[in-house]
């Protein structure tokens, strides 16, 4: 008996034989020179190794047609040169032990690879003589010393058949059992017994055996055709989806060859051609893929794609690359395969598992299907032809009520899909049920591939079709762009259900807020249109290809806006969150205003989230999750609070920015000018007056090592002074410098403070001027001198803290406001704000901000304002330690605390004479 | 020979590609990481419901090699990625016993 693995080969032997015959023979299949170096003399075998290495030479160069089955022949004339010769095979037969050679398996189907295992049986009626021992050493032994992966058994007639039936491998190797030489009545006494055992007691059990080895085999390797290295053999799309159907073939009709499948009618005559034209091709790979390897290898690894495509000598018409091409092609055949394994499934569930009662047809709700033993069909075909619709309502019915298409749908489908013409792309009927098969495109039964199958999406939108097997050639793209586009929008359809992952949830209910999905649903199936050509940028091309098909499926021109712009920016998001500091705000307000609309944020993020999902495990992993769902945060919050982002803002900016140029046009060059525009964050060019922009470039450029620089000027109009400074960014700055006024007695109107990139910061303060005008500047070198001072003993300063008030009294009228401290951890992803309201008292921008640096808070934005006496004083800020806003709330209720009661106690005049 | 372990920001990563070719690197290991040190990971609220991230995404680089190289190319990383702001990152240098090139059994600085 025979199995298909080294391991097995002789563990499953007859005990006696294999410790007898074969002591040490696991050394020798593992490839070490043999021990029995007489046998290497074989004449016989040279013979064969010259045969097969002119063969291969021939085939290689493209002189050879029907390669596998000259492989078997020069096999089965080695054998019969062997036979003829053998001095025990005559003992044997002289004494009464005739004996049948008979190939199995891949070698009995004579689909000899070039390094295929080579199965054999030797048969014999009722005993089994010991000479056999002698005959096995002279028939293989050569042949293993020759590298050959031969596994053999020796077994008379009613253990194997025995044996057939208790294990499906040795089964289905004996399905394929082709006569070689030897007696060739035991053979035909063998096969008689083996189908009249089969048809008579063991059919059912071995269909189920088929359908359940099938179920397995794809749990296990998975859908080959779509892997980075497909598994040319077993894998679904593999030779294995063929060998089933013929091995189902074999034992309903006991059809002989492959060619009779057609005849029997389990395949129709284009299917059968596309069958030989996909296996021609797979065994042209696998032959490639074998002389490439120097053994039997059946996977065929990314590293081995472009060698074998250049064996292959792909056609190179359109420019792609030549592995593309080759990758393609492949595909396309496996995906053959896969449709062939499929109608084999179906059949062996209608003839074996479907109860009696289920057979008759049943109607649907859509005229002119009907359900045939638990599979959509056509009621017949005439009423195809006159409503051409139903090839799409097919689609639709077998979505909603999940019933398959049967395989004579398929057929018809595929056959009659020239009826979906103009009229019917642009029917709005048509047009309506394409977009409810959008929505039912799931995971679990996908209606969407059996469309694509069938040809009829294509043809319903015939810009699809040059991404039909379509390869992207990298390690990153697992699917071919047509697949890859249905995945996308399966996975978007799944987020409907928000599973038990905190993700899930979150992409659920972006998903529920998102209130026409059909747009979501069209740009997730369109995002790749423009991938039919490489050399070109995808985004941008398919937002031009998809535009006549939006159309033709009857968007608005809001709609159409809308879906042609998440394809053009379909990379948009993940692009930015890999490539820019999601960290910065500037990062957030570049991305909100790109996209502008929370609408469109949200079906961006999700066809982000689908694209990367169904591209392939490098594509997507928690890590550029991660990285994606904070940047649509932080840009939610950006576009909602409308602050940075919108075009109002944008409109002001941009002025801003002329007017700047234009007043530093005579000393500044322009570029330059612009230069340092661009790094400026647009909270501060939206907030501060061109002039102190202009006079903050100046001073910025005249910095140089100092930590600081200032620039104090005299507004015409009113006696005020603008102090304009730059510096390094330093925690605590703000708040010395608050305090070194309040030290010398400048009294705080007004203060803004931005920072500048990362590293430098920009502060307005609009002060009144010391009281004493004689010696004025003299008070600012003063202020400068306590300045340096401060910032090089960090408590230099605290003696001015006792000179803050405890109470303040207010001059107006009624009840004064109690103090108030606002935290808002919510409206920006990048700092807390934090609000203190109260009335104006010296040294107040002080007090607020050295409690806030010495409790860890650096402050990267303050805007102070004050009307009459009552203040309003608004801070960004980050925690010192991690440089990002504070997360604990107990911490936020400390510095909550803390700055209230360092503000004074309030009280009115009125209440003052109250009380007195 | 030494083992230079850098954790970096990620779109700092081409910058620092960019940079060590520059003078001569060429080979390293890349890897995406998530960790905390003193940037911790935070949390978003979003319709009511909280998403909390525990780990900063970072990106380690791995690279090594030969002695009178370290520091030069120490000095490439840092400046490359430094914006004097928290979270950008750590340099690790280790020792390497051996480095043996697998397609020709060339050992030592010769391998790298």
């Amino acid at each position: 008996m025979i199995t298909t693995s080294n391991e097995d080969r002789f563990r499953v032997l007859d005990g006696q034989y294999e410790r007898d015959i074969l002591p040490e023979t696991g050394h020798i299949l593992k490839g070490q020179k043999s021990r029995y170096q007489t046998d290497m003399d074989s004449p016989e075998a040279k013979l064969l190794i010259e045969q097969r290495q002119a063969l291969v030479d021939n085939y290689l160069q493209g002189q050879e047609t029907n390669f596998l089955e000259k492989m078997t022949t020069r096999l089965d004339e080695y054998f019969y040169r062997v036979f003829e010769k053998s001095i025990a095979a005559r003992k044997m037969v002289i004494s009464g032990s005739p004996f049948a050679i008979i190939a199995l398996g891949g070698y009995g189907r004579k689909e000899q690879c070039i390094h295929s295992d080579i199965d054999l049986l030797i048969l014999f009626d009722k005993s089994i003589p010991p000479d056999v021992e002698a005959f096995v050493q002279e028939l293989l032994y050569p042949l293993w010393d020759a590298r050959f992966e031969v596994g053999y058994a020796v077994r008379n007639v009613n253990e194997c058949i025995k044996m057939s039936f208790e294990r499906f491998d040795i089964l289905t190797t004996v399905l394929d059992a082709r006569f070689i030489c030897g007696a060739s009545l035991i053979y035909s006494a063998f096969m008689e017994k083996f189908r009249q055992q089969l048809a008579s007691k063991h059919l059912k059990p071995t269909l189920n055996y088929l359908y359940e080895n099938g179920e397995k085999r794809l749990a296990d390797f998975g859908d080959s055709s779509y892997l980075v290295s497909p598994d040319l053999k077993s894998g679904f799309g593999g030779l294995r989806d063929y060998h089933t159907l013929l091995w189902y073939a074999k034992i309903k009709s006991n059809i002989k060859f492959r060619r009779d499948l057609e005849y029997y009618g389990f395949l129709s005559h284009f299917e059968y051609e596309n069958l030989e034209d996909a296996l021609t091709y797979i065994w042209d790979v696998r032959n490639r893929l074998h002389y490439i390897s120097q053994r039997k290898n059946d996977t065929l690894h990314f590293e081995h794609q472009a060698e074998v495509a250049g064996l292959m000598d792909c056609a190179d018409m359109s420019g792609l690359p030549q592995v593309e091409v080759f990758l393609g092609e492949l595909h396309e055949k496996m995906d053959f395969l896969k449709q062939i394994y499929q109608i084999t499934f179906e059949d062996i569930v209608s003839t074996c598992r479907v109860k009696k009662d289920a057979v008759a047809a049943q109607p649907t709700k859509t005229d002119g299907l009907v359900v045939k033993k638990r599979r959509l069909c056509f009621a017949n075909t005439v009423s195809i032809l006159q409503h051409p619709d139903l090839l799409l309502r097919i689609f639709l019915e077998s979505g909603q009520t999940r019933i398959p298409l049967s395989v004579e749908a398929r057929r018809i489908a595929s056959e009659f899909r020239h009826l979906v013409d103009d009229d019917v792309r642009t029917d709005p009927g048509c047009v309506k049920i394409f977009k409810r098969i959008l929505g039912l495109s799931l995971w679990k039964f996908n209606v969407l591939n059996v469309m694509l199958s069938t040809g009829i999406l294509a043809q319903f939108i015939p810009e699809f079709l040059p991404l039909v097997h379509k390869i992207q050639y990298n390690q990153y793209h697992l699917f071919p762009v047509d697949k890859h586009s249905i995945r996308c929008v399966q996975i978007l359809n799944n987020f409907k259900d928000p599973g038990d992952t905190m993700m899930g949830t979150l992409y659920n209910s972006v998903f529920k807020e998102i209130r026409n999905k059909n747009v979501l649903l069209v740009a997730g199936l369109l995002h790749d249109i423009g991938k039919s050509d490489p050399a070109k940028e995808h985004s941008r091309r398919g937002a031009r290809i998809a535009g006549p098909v939006v159309d033709r499926l009857g968007f608005s021109p809001a709609e159409k806006e809308d879906i042609l712009f998440l394809i053009e920016n379909h990379l948009f998001l993940a692009k930015t969150a890999t490539r820019r500091d999601i960290f910065d705000e500037e990062t957030a307000v570049y991305t909100a205003h790109k996209i502008g609309k929370i609408r469109l944020l949200r079906m961006l993020f999700l066809i982000t989230v689908a694209d990367s999902k169904a591209t392939g495990p490098k594509a997507w992993n928690d890590w550029t999750e991660n990285l994606i769902k904070d940047l649509f945060f932080k840009t939610m919050s950006i576009i909602k609070t409308g602050e940075l982002a919108s075009k109002k803002t944008q409109r002001l900016i941009e002025k801003k920015k002329k007017d700047v140029l234009a007043l530093l046009r005579e000393s500044w060059r322009e570029e330059e000018v612009t230069r340092q525009l661009s790094v400026m964050s647009r909270r501060y060019l939206l907030y501060v007056p061109p002039q102190n922009i202009v006079d903050h470039i100046n001073l910025f450029r005249n910095l140089g090592d100092r930590e600081y620089i200032w620039q104090i000027t005299k507004a015409n109009e009113s006696d005020m002074r603008t102090v304009s400074i730059c510096g390094k960014d330093k925690p605590g700055f703000y708040s010395k410098l608050s305090g070194v006024f309040f030290q010398n007695n400048i009294d705080i109107v007004g203060s803004q403070a931005y920072f500048l990139g990362d590293s430098h910061f920009l502060d307005i303060f609009n002060v009144r001027p010391p009281q004493d005008r004689l010696f004025e500047k003299e008070k600012w070198e003063k202020a400068g001198q306590d300045l340096s001072m401060a910032l090089e003993e960090d408590h230099y300063l605290d003696s001015v803290l006792e000179k803050i008030p405890t109470e303040v009294t207010i001059s107006s009228g009624g009840r004064p406001e109690p103090n108030q401290v606002r935290i808002d951890n919510e409206t920006s992803s990048f700092f807390t704000i934090i609000e203190v309201l109260t009335y104006d008292f010296p040294g107040l921008l002080f007090a607020v901000t050295n409690t806030l640096y010495r409790a860890g808070i650096n402050v990267n934005v303050a805007m102070v304002t004050t009307k009459v006496d009552q203040v309003m004083d608004v801070f960004y800020v980050r925690d010192i330690e991690g440089d990002q806003k504070i997360e604990s709330e107990e911490k936020l209720n400390q510095i909550k605390t803390a700055i209230i009661n360092r503000l004074p106690q309030i009280q009115s005049k009125e209440v003052m004479n109250e009380k007195n | 020979m030494k083992k230079i372990e850098a954790i970096i920001k990620p779109f700092k990563l081409d910058d620092v590609k960019e940079a060590l070719s520059e003078i001569g690197i060429y080979g390293m290991t890349v890897t995406e990481v998530n960790g905390y040190g003193r940037q911790k990971g935070h949390k978003e609220i979003y319709r009511g419901a909280e998403y909390v991230v525990d780990f900063v995404p970072k990106i380690k680089l791995e690279i090594v090699v030969v002695d009178d190289r370290l520091d030069e190319t120490v000095e490439t990383i840092r400046s490359a990625t430094n914006s004097g702001k928290i979270g950008d990152g750590k340099i690790f240098v280790l020792p390497v016993e051996q480095a043996i090139r697998v397609r020709t059994g060339e050992s030592g600085d010769d391998a790298i």
